[in-house]
């Protein structure tokens, strides 16, 4: 059986009328780079929130490797949430240190590593309220690597960033997946989460639409894209053509929809050739993560 | 418990306010009872027959045993200092979000309540210190020779401490519940100044004796006015005398305030969300 991290059974909550989470269930595998993704507003950081206890969920439940709920699960995950959040009279390394004596992650020795990791050793004993915005994301991100945590919740982590800081933060976390790190991510950065992720789930306005590993919640059809001469002839032939769900014209070339692992492309062109239709274009297309996102967030 | 000291130390520690304010305080108490040993040194050291009046009436409230009680109700007049860095060290937390990141690092609601009522033990415990050795050195300075009886009322230090840590806790859940700095202190020293003033006023010119129950009357009634305020005449004997008895009952009473006011702070943020 697949080895759950986290999981959320029917977690609701609102914010006096509006309902930001809807009975959302949600498992998160061990050793998945997870990628919550939603537009602004979704409920994505009010999710993370409640998993952090830093809300109370109205109803429903939530467990971390299992277990009830607690602060020892807490010491266990690596967190960035929203903002980076320092005591601004102290240091990179004194904050560090208070970060490591609650959850008992790392050594002085790791403040220093993680510190080099994020490239901020040459400030690190500058008062935190003097780093600039992209410093202070960089301090988070030290946090929440501090002593190798099991997990790592990272809300919007490349905030901030310029475009180096994002590229190697999108190293860094691959790397650290590929080490078996279980990474949840939220993010409305799409490209983002569709290079670094196993997995993904879309909220939009507190309830879930969809979550799964990657390649499930892009393909649940799949798309064929074929051009020819006269593509109203084409678009006539294909319509009487079995499984076919859907037919789209767009950029002078046909996209045709099948249901998930049904599209073959040898059996495509055959059917259009003993109709007497020769092709100039047939692409096997993978939705990309933008338009299946786009398709369902947009009322 | 440990744990938890060491992690509210290493916030406090290098907080410039807090070092102001031990800076302050340790100003402050040596003056205002210095203050005070002057104007009693210019009543009871002339050769006039006034004079010695004076000192057979005031005896020597800075000399052992009873500097203890002397510098302990002096120097109680300047909690507001400590009670600005307490709100601070609670504010703070709201302004710099780390009251959410202590929580999501690993801390539970509890832990986190638990740091705060230490930082108040450990601000009460620094400013008591300070007011022993300032009582200690007034007794040691105007009376070497009573020094023999240092040990008679050293039961106003942990009183002092009482005093304080109470107060301080109102503070606290003022800083706590309104998260605002300005407003908190706004409303401490405006409440503790201004307005418990003058309802003792009102209370006490309308004969109605509960004005012992306010919330700082309670521990303030812990720290009388010092003995020799009772020598003149019967009515000021007859009111040190009552409020002598009433002691242990404030004592009582300002341990149960005081642990309302913790249980009031513990049990909401047990509940509530941080935002």
């Amino acid at each position: 059986m697949m080895e759950k991290v986290l999981q959320l059974t029917d977690v609701s909550k609102s914010y006096g009328s509006v309902k930001a989470l809807k009975d959302v269930s949600l498992t998160i595998p061990k050793g998945s780079v997870f990628g919550i993704l939603g537009p602004n507003g979704s409920g994505k950081t009010t999710l993370m929130s409640i998993v952090l206890d830093v809300l109370g969920a109205d109803s429903g439940t939530y467990q971390w490797f299992n277990l009830p709920h607690s602060a020892n699960a807490r010491k266990r995950i690596g967190s960035l949430l929203e903002t980076p959040n320092f005591y601004h009279y102290l240091s990179a390394v004194d904050n560090l240190k208070i970060t490591s004596a609650i959850s008992g992650r790392g050594t002085d020795a790791d403040i220093d590593a993680v510190l080099e990791i994020v490239k901020l050793t040459e400030r690190k004993k500058s008062k935190f309220s003097t780093y600039s915005l992209g410093m202070k994301q960089r301090l988070a991100i030290a946090a929440a690597l501090l002593g190798n945590p099991e997990v790592l919740l990272l809300d919007e982590p490349t905030n901030g960033l310029d475009p180096v800081g994002i590229l190697e933060i999108r190293e860094l976390i691959k790397r650290l997946a590929n080490e078996g790190i279980t990474i949840i991510i939220a993010s409305h950065l799409l490209d983002e989460v569709e290079k670094i992720c196993t997995h993904v789930a879309i909220l939009k306005r507190g309830t879930l639409l969809t979550s799964g590993p990657v390649d499930e919640v892009l393909s649940n059809e799949d798309i064929v894209e074929i051009g020819s001469a006269d593509l109203s002839s084409l678009k006539e032939c294909l319509s009487g053509m079995e499984n076919v769900l859907s037919i789209k014209e767009d950029n002078n070339r046909l996209q045709v929809h099948f249901p998930a692992g049904t599209a073959n492309m040898e059996a495509v062109n055959q059917f259009c050739f003993n109709k007497g239709i020769t092709l100039n274009l047939l692409l096997n297309k993978k939705k990309s993560l933008e338009t299946k996102f786009f398709e369902l967030t947009n009322d | 418990m440990g744990a938890l000291l060491k992690i509210e130390w290493l916030k406090i520690k290098k907080y410039p306010a807090f070092w102001w304010m031990l800076a302050i305080v340790m100003l402050t108490y040596p003056s205002i009872n210095y203050m005070f040993y002057n104007v009693y040194q210019q009543v009871t050291q002339g050769k006039e027959m006034t004079n010695n009046i004076a000192k057979m009436l005031l005896g020597n409230p800075f000399a052992f045993p009873e500097t203890f009680h002397t510098v302990a109700y002096f120097s109680s007049f300047f909690v507001i200092l400590p009670g600005i860095l307490v709100i601070m060290l609670i504010t703070n937390e709201y302004n710099y979000r780390t009251h959410k990141q202590n929580i999501i690092d690993g801390w539970s609601r509890k832990d986190f309540m638990a740091g705060k009522l230490i930082d108040v033990a450990i601000i009460s415990f620094v400013v008591m210190t300070v007011f022993m050795f300032v009582a200690m050195a007034f007794g040691v300075y105007t009376d070497p020779d009573n020094l023999g009886r240092i040990a008679e009322q050293l039961h106003y230090i942990p009183m002092f401490y009482l005093q304080t840590f109470a107060q301080l806790s109102i503070a606290f859940l003022l800083g706590y519940l309104v998260k605002k700095a300005f407003i908190a202190l706004g409303i401490f020293v405006f409440y503790y100044l201004v307005v418990e003033n003058i309802l003792v006023a009102y209370l006490k010119y309308k004969k109605i004796p509960i004005t012992r129950f306010l919330p700082i009357e309670v521990s303030d009634n812990i720290l009388v006015a010092p003995a020799f305020t009772g020598n003149f005449g019967k009515d000021s004997k007859d009111a040190y005398l009552l409020s002598i008895s009433l002691v242990n009952e404030q004592v009582i009473l300002t341990i149960l305030y005081t642990v309302i006011i913790w249980l009031i702070c513990f049990k909401v943020h047990s509940k509530r969300d941080l935002n």
